[in-house]
């Protein structure tokens, strides 16, 4: 059953997405169709409030879309049990908090849940899938301290720990890098980047255009709730829509190089008057 | 892991301790010796009668409410996710206060003194299912622990207030035994009532003990425990009705005995962490030995008298947790 479980590579698809906070008066999401598809690393890209976080939350059944649907393979994501869903997808959300502390080993553990039992004890496989994902997210010397006594970014490293520990064929990560420096922003990327290429599905949300030219497969730019342009990133990072998307001047260079990015577009934004 | 077998079995032997040490005290000065004596086939007929009809049920109760609220409180701090949160943050004691207090002002508990227990029982009842009721019609489709909390503060205040109202009519006798049935007191223990809460306590328990996993995904809050897998809004029903019936049981039992809910999980946090897999159970354990302690204290102290055992574990209790608190502050 795990050994299955394992090569199992679904494709999670939104097709035509719409959602309206309640009382809004405008939709958050309007008609977006997506797919995350083994093997690739998709960035979502856009400006606050253009509904990243709501598409995010519509793609994992935290909210129900008013018109669309979402779909893992053929099934409909509603028929999952929670369970099954959580086996299926792993998600790291934007921020989260807790009244009790608890140790890093003890919140990575939290990610066997959706494999055992109520009454089923943690045995030798989900220990050993726990202290892998530890060492994956180098955390691994943190994992008996409290997590509360840790760094954002420590912290941020462990919740992408607990994802891992899922073992789900897809993951989906909401600004995973906001508050990590350079290195752990890098270091981060590489690690989504491997996970692509262990066939895992991967969505990022993020606000870091220039790494999401570098690292992403594909783009899908939102601006107020409607999927304006994807693709490549070269084809979608233009100038022209990006100042349109964000209203800011801004200008694209080729990244310098070496190595394997050379080329891809990288995002300038200028001062104000500077057009 | 390993560790929590290991503290469960020793809260299971203070347990064992403080049962014995329960039966082994009392007003009638009949010490363990006595008593072992008595249980032999020629023993002293008077003895065997206090161990069998007096010490023994009220020793079972004792250990049943402490495990009972121990446990009901961790519930509810979980289910709210605040670390203030206890067995009777959300209007059931207020609920059980106005069908026991409704009982003995009409004066129907002095010609039938059973109607005691089930009049609390049905106001505790009554009261839980106004809470969700008005928490689920103000948050359609999901229950708002946020929504639930506040609903049941109000409608706890609201109790209080019919409380008031009835009590200011009362005459002195029945508002003397109204008010000491609301200090809580284990004196009206019996093999009956003690049965009673057992049955509930079983299953109600066992319902909460199966959700351990599900509250510690829940304590990161309920997006998060959603992507983890949890069935967030089955498990908070669940927590909220089997929590709530302990509740009800162990205040028709033994009135509103307070603090124990509060203080004994945060004791045991302070002590061993927040993994609900060693909280739950250690928190019912600590709660029954809690209370047998606290028990027989209010039986000896003033003895042939006795305090209202709510009073003994408030007095004793604050004291205790300042001082732990005190101590992990340090360390």
């Amino acid at each position: 059953m795990r050994g299955d479980a394992r090569d199992w590579r679904p494709v999670l698809r939104g097709r035509g997405l719409t959602f309206a906070h309640p009382r809004a008066e405008e939709a958050a999401v309007r008609d977006v169709s997506l797919s995350v598809t083994p093997g690739q690393l998709l960035a979502v890209v856009g400006p606050n409030g253009a509904g990243k976080t709501t598409l995010l939350r519509l793609l994992t059944g935290s909210l129900s879309p008013q018109q669309g649907e979402v779909r893992l393979d053929d099934r409909p994501l509603d028929e999952l049990d929670d369970r099954e869903r959580a086996r299926a997808l792993a998600v790291v959300p934007q921020s989260e908090s807790s009244p009790f502390p608890v140790t890093v080993r003890e919140m990575v553990g939290m990610g066997r849940y959706a494999h055992l039992g109520p009454w089923e004890r943690t045995g030798a496989h989900d220990r050993a899938v726990v202290e892998r994902a530890l060492e994956r997210c180098a955390v691994a010397e943190l994992a008996d301290r409290q997590l509360g006594e840790l760094s954002g970014g420590e912290r941020q490293r462990a919740r992408i720990a607990r994802a891992l520990a899922q073992e789900a064929p897809i993951l989906l990560l909401d600004e995973p890098t906001s508050g990590l420096d350079l290195r752990y922003r890098m270091e981060l990327f590489h690690l989504l980047r491997e996970l692509r290429g262990e066939g895992l599905a991967v969505l990022v949300i993020t606000h870091d255009l220039n790494l999401a030219a570098r690292f992403a497969d594909r783009l899908l730019l939102l601006d107020r709730g409607r999927a304006t342009a994807r693709g490549a990133p070269e084809s979608v990072l233009s100038r022209e829509a990006l100042e349109a998307v964000y209203e800011w001047p801004l200008r694209l260079v080729a990244h310098p190089g070496p190595g394997t990015d050379t080329g891809a577009p990288q995002t300038i934004p200028l001062r104000r008057d500077d057009r | 892991m390993t560790a929590t077998p290991r503290r469960l079995v020793l809260l299971a032997v203070v347990v064992l301790v403080a049962s014995a040490f329960s039966v082994s005290f009392g007003a009638s000065g009949l010490g363990p010796g006595d008593l072992w004596r008595a249980l032999s086939a020629d023993g002293d007929p008077t003895a065997r009668s206090i161990l069998l009809q007096l010490r023994l049920p009220r020793a079972a109760l004792a250990a049943l409410v402490g495990g009972a609220l121990g446990l009901s409180g961790c519930t509810f701090q979980a289910l709210l996710r605040n670390p203030l949160a206890e067995p009777y943050v959300l209007g059931v004691s207020g609920g059980a206060a106005v069908g026991a207090v409704a009982v003995v002002v009409s004066g129907i508990g002095v010609i039938l003194p059973w109607t005691l227990p089930v009049g609390a029982f049905l106001g505790a009842v009554a009261a839980m299912a106004l809470v969700l009721g008005v928490a689920r019609r103000a948050s359609p489709g999901r229950m708002d622990t946020r929504v639930l909390i506040l609903s049941g503060v109000i409608i706890g205040a609201f109790f209080n207030a019919m409380i008031l109202l009835m009590l200011s009519i009362a005459d002195v006798e029945s508002f003397r035994s109204a008010i000491f049935w609301m200090m809580g007191n284990l004196s009206g223990a019996d093999w009956g009532s003690t049965a009673l809460l057992a049955v509930l306590l079983v299953p109600a328990g066992a319902a909460v003990l199966s959700l351990a996993r599900a509250f510690n995904l829940l304590s990161r809050g309920e997006e998060v425990a959603h992507y983890l897998g949890a069935s967030v809004q089955r498990v908070k029903l669940t927590a909220y009705l089997a929590a709530s019936l302990m509740v009800a049981a162990a205040v028709a039992a033994a009135g509103v005995i307070g603090f124990v809910g509060l203080i004994v999980p945060h004791a045991v946090r302070l002590a061993w962490g927040n993994d609900h897999r060693m909280l739950l159970p250690a928190s019912f354990l600590a709660g029954t030995a809690f209370l047998l302690v606290a028990d027989t204290v209010a039986r000896l102290v003033v003895a042939p008298a006795e305090l209202p055992t709510g009073v003994v574990t408030a007095v004793a209790g604050v004291p205790f947790f300042v001082a732990l608190l005190m101590r992990g502050g340090r360390r």
